[in-house]
């Protein structure tokens, strides 16, 4: 009897003992085979890592192809939404009409609000425009402190000449204070 | 744009929220650059990364070049691709930018590098970092530190690193269990229990502290016992926690250290309590060998016979589950079933799972799941499957873009002819050449001041008819009404040249304002005529250049596809092989515990069939 569990009691350890004293790799698989997997673990990455980086490239070819087949320069433009607010202001929605027709009307989902307060800025409309004077009518709606509902509106007439044009429409509050409105800027 | 407040992006990305220190203002100049960061904000990595190259590659950021390309760097990080983030780092930090920031950007390329175990790229990246970190994070470059020698075997160096270590309590605790670890497993039980034994017997105020004093007691405690200290090893045990983590593992090893000293009935304490615990964790599977054996010295053949009969009977019970384990593993259904309770967002380095679905299989797998091996290859598997669903939607894009091609082509086609004839029709020429002749004709008119040439058609006739009634012979006769009617009839004409002559300056106005009109009309329709032919000429032009774009980049997303689907299976396998392998693992160990206890049974029969035989 001794002499048959004298192996099981240090089989029993040494088997725990591996689980114990392994910091951070599976318990019961042997080094060797776990040398093998990081190996194998290093060479997939080294293929995912260059797999990635070319889908990246072709994303940006697509991109790049996408905007200039339906947006071509001489025609684009784009419409920008940007937050500069002192004070907690929580933007819900904005929509544009642009020469009369409603173009975008965009609610902001508390992740893409955040994104507005630290700085982000929201492509909420691309299209084409010919030549010539436009008009743009511009809303949004949110909350500023103590609940306070708020309802702005902004029109603007802008000249579209040859080559895109980007619009930044900007909710500030820093000509009023404590009440937000629009800052309209125009890019050629 | 000026003025708008926000962190710096790189800085804020490289820094996880609790080490992002205040940044000053900074001023977004291109709305293009504020675009990426909308995305970058919200995580969605890739977009930003799509959208900040595409930017880059228009020159629409340039108002942030600097910044754009360390807030790539970090995309890139993000994105899994540390060897391109390295690059940019190792460029754009070398030798200027804020220490800092440098710094940190040094410290988080060697910590992604150390999960992905390129352990010696990982003390290179330590390396760079020139001055102290903020306290946290030093902290944790410390650890990191010793952790990448230790894994390189380099243990000296690593009692080294943590020798004059005065920092934060947590992260050398840490460092020292490890250490501790990594030094018994190497044979040096002395230098690890002195290092192993400083976290056993530290104050702890978290459970996640008390956590780590248990694991370091256990691991203490099973070094004294490997080494046949059984005295030194119970005291060790005893500090741990009865419920927690580690309880079981102390039991076991209570009694076993009881059981060296030949002290069998105390050994059957800890022992027996562990009998009404889960059977998943080994200390409880092991603990029915060492019930029976202890009963077994102490003579209670009967009753040890039965423990191992149990104990048959419970190791076939589990074998046949992780059987069942293994099965939906080769099936594919882990895997799945690990992504299923993912929330679904792009994609990156800092993505973690969050929540472990309570499969069977994860159950033996925990230890596995937990490993930086096992999330960073899933990393790369979900990252891969969402890498297929994007180039997925882009091919069906491409698809509508080459319909949309062709429809342009038809319409241009059709349009072409109709446009054409309305510009022959359209004599442009001719018209300027009338138009020249008009002016010439009003220039006339003004210097020979002609008031009559613009005269109305009704002033015209009025003038006709008093002209031609001035004329009439009856109007010579000497007779009052004659002489009446041609008084009349002179006034008649005076007031038509008066009133003629009183409108004549604004209908030289309004002709001359005519003519500039119909010059402007004339330049529009030379313009639209010179588009028109641009358009005829570069049309099929343009229409072709998009054509060959498309055709070029089908067959690259066509390859992308079928490589993207060959890696993600491969990657898929290397979690299923080490899953299973893991799993066989864990079942080989049941079935080596049934071999032992069988033959232990065989042998109480035997010994009390002898004792029968010769009693």
């Amino acid at each position: 009897m001794k002499r048959l569990l004298f192996p099981l009691l240090l089989l029993v350890i040494t088997g725990i003992n591996a689980q114990v004293l392994s910091a951070g790799a599976a318990g019961d698989v042997r080094a060797d085979d776990q040398a093998a997997d990081e190996e194998e673990f290093r060479a997939l990455d080294q293929q995912v890592q260059s797999l990635k980086k070319e889908v990246l490239d072709l994303n940006r070819e697509l991109f790049l192809l996408e905007e200039d087949l339906l947006f071509p320069a001489n025609s684009q433009v784009a419409m920008f939404v940007s937050l500069d607010v002192g004070t907690f202001f929580d933007v819900e929605s904005v929509s544009l009409e642009l020469n009369g027709k409603e173009v975008a009307h965009y609610l902001y989902t508390e992740r893409e609000a955040e994104a507005l307060r630290r700085g982000g800025v929201h492509r909420i409309h691309v299209s084409n425009l010919k030549v010539g004077e436009h008009e743009l009518v511009a809303f949004f709606s949110g909350k500023g402190p103590h609940g306070r509902d708020y309802r702005r509106g902004a029109d603007v007439m802008f000249d579209k000449g040859i080559g895109a044009k980007y619009m930044e429409l900007q909710i500030s509050d820093r000509e009023h204070k404590q009440q937000p409105g629009f800052l309209i800027t125009e890019w050629e | 744009m000026a003025g708008r407040k926000f962190l710096a992006a790189a800085a804020a990305l490289l820094l996880p929220a609790a080490a992002v220190a205040e940044q000053g203002p900074v001023t977004v100049e291109d709305p293009h650059y504020g675009e990426v960061l909308f995305h970058f904000y919200q995580r969605d990595y890739f977009t930003a990364l799509v959208h900040l190259t595409a930017a880059e590659e228009r020159g629409r950021v340039a108002g942030h070049a600097a910044e754009a390309e360390l807030l790539r760097g970090g995309l890139y990080l993000s994105y899994g691709q540390h060897d391109e983030a390295s690059l940019i780092f190792e460029r754009l930090l070398a030798d200027s930018g804020d220490p800092s920031i440098r710094d940190r950007t040094w410290f988080f390329l060697a910590k992604i590098r150390f999960q992905r175990g390129y352990f010696r790229d990982a003390e290179l990246a330590l390396a760079e970092i020139r001055d102290a970190l903020p306290e946290e994070l030093e902290a944790e470059r410390r650890m990191l530190a010793a952790q990448v020698l230790m894994r390189q075997e380099r243990y000296a160096e690593a009692i080294d690193s943590l020798a004059d270590w005065r920092g934060s309590g947590n992260w050398l605790a840490y460092a020292r269990y490890n250490l501790g670890v990594a030094l018994v497993r190497s044979g040096r039980l002395e230098e690890g229990a002195a290092l192993l034994d400083r976290v056993g017997r530290m104050a702890a105020d978290s459970e996640e502290l008390l956590s780590l004093r248990d694991k370091a007691n256990v691991a203490l405690g099973y070094s004294y016992l490997q080494d046949e200290q059984p005295e030194a090893s119970r005291p060790v045990l005893e500090r741990v926690r009865l419920a927690g983590p580690f309880s079981n593992k102390a039991l076991l090893g209570t009694g076993w250290a009881d059981s060296a000293g030949a002290q069998f009935e105390r050994a059957l304490v800890p022992w027996l309590e562990l009998r009404s615990r889960d059977l998943l964790d080994p200390a409880v599977q092991e603990s029915l060998l060492a019930v029976p054996y202890a009963y077994g010295r102490l003579g209670a053949n009967a009753r040890a016979a039965e423990h191992y009969v149990d104990a048959i009977d419970a190791f076939e019970d589990e074998s046949d589950r992780i059987d069942r384990a293994i099965e939906r593993i080769r099936r594919g259904e882990m895997i799945d079933a690990l992504l299923a309770a993912d929330s679904g967002g792009e994609m990156g380095w800092y993505w973690q799972l969050e929540e472990l679905p309570t499969t069977t299989e994860n159950r033996y797998l925990l230890h596995l799941l937990a490993s930086h091996e096992f999330q960073e290859a899933l990393k790369n598997y979900r990252d891969l499957r969402f890498l297929q669903r994007n180039l997925l939607d882009w091919k069906d894009s491409v698809g509508v873009f080459s319909h949309m091609l062709e429809t342009r082509r038809l319409a241009y086609a059709s349009r072409l002819p109709r446009v054409e004839q309305a510009l022959a029709d359209a004599d442009l020429d001719a018209i300027d050449q009338r138009r020249r002749e008009f002016e010439s004709r009003l220039n006339r008119i003004v210097q020979e001041r002609d008031t009559l040439a613009l005269a109305t058609p009704r002033e015209h006739g009025l003038w006709q008819e008093v002209q031609a009634l001035s004329a009439n012979p009856a109007l010579e006769a000497d007779l009052p009404a004659a002489r009446d009617a041609a008084a009349r009839l002179r006034l008649m004409r005076g007031v038509l040249a008066w009133e003629l002559d009183k409108n004549f300056k604004a209908r030289v106005w309004r002709q001359r304002k005519n003519l500039r009109d119909l010059e402007r009309a004339l330049a529009e329709g030379r313009r639209s005529r010179q588009n028109v032919e641009q358009a005829r000429v570069e049309g099929p032009e343009t229409l072709d250049g998009f054509q060959s774009r498309i055709d070029a980049l089908t067959p690259r997303l066509d390859t992308l596809l079928a490589r993207l689907a060959d890696l993600a299976e491969r990657q898929e396998a290397y979690l299923r092989r080490i899953s299973v392998r893991e799993l066989e693992a864990q079942k080989e160990r049941m079935a080596t515990y049934t071999v032992q206890a069988r033959f232990a049974l065989a042998s109480i029969y035997d010994r009390a069939a002898q004792l029968r035989e010769n009693p």
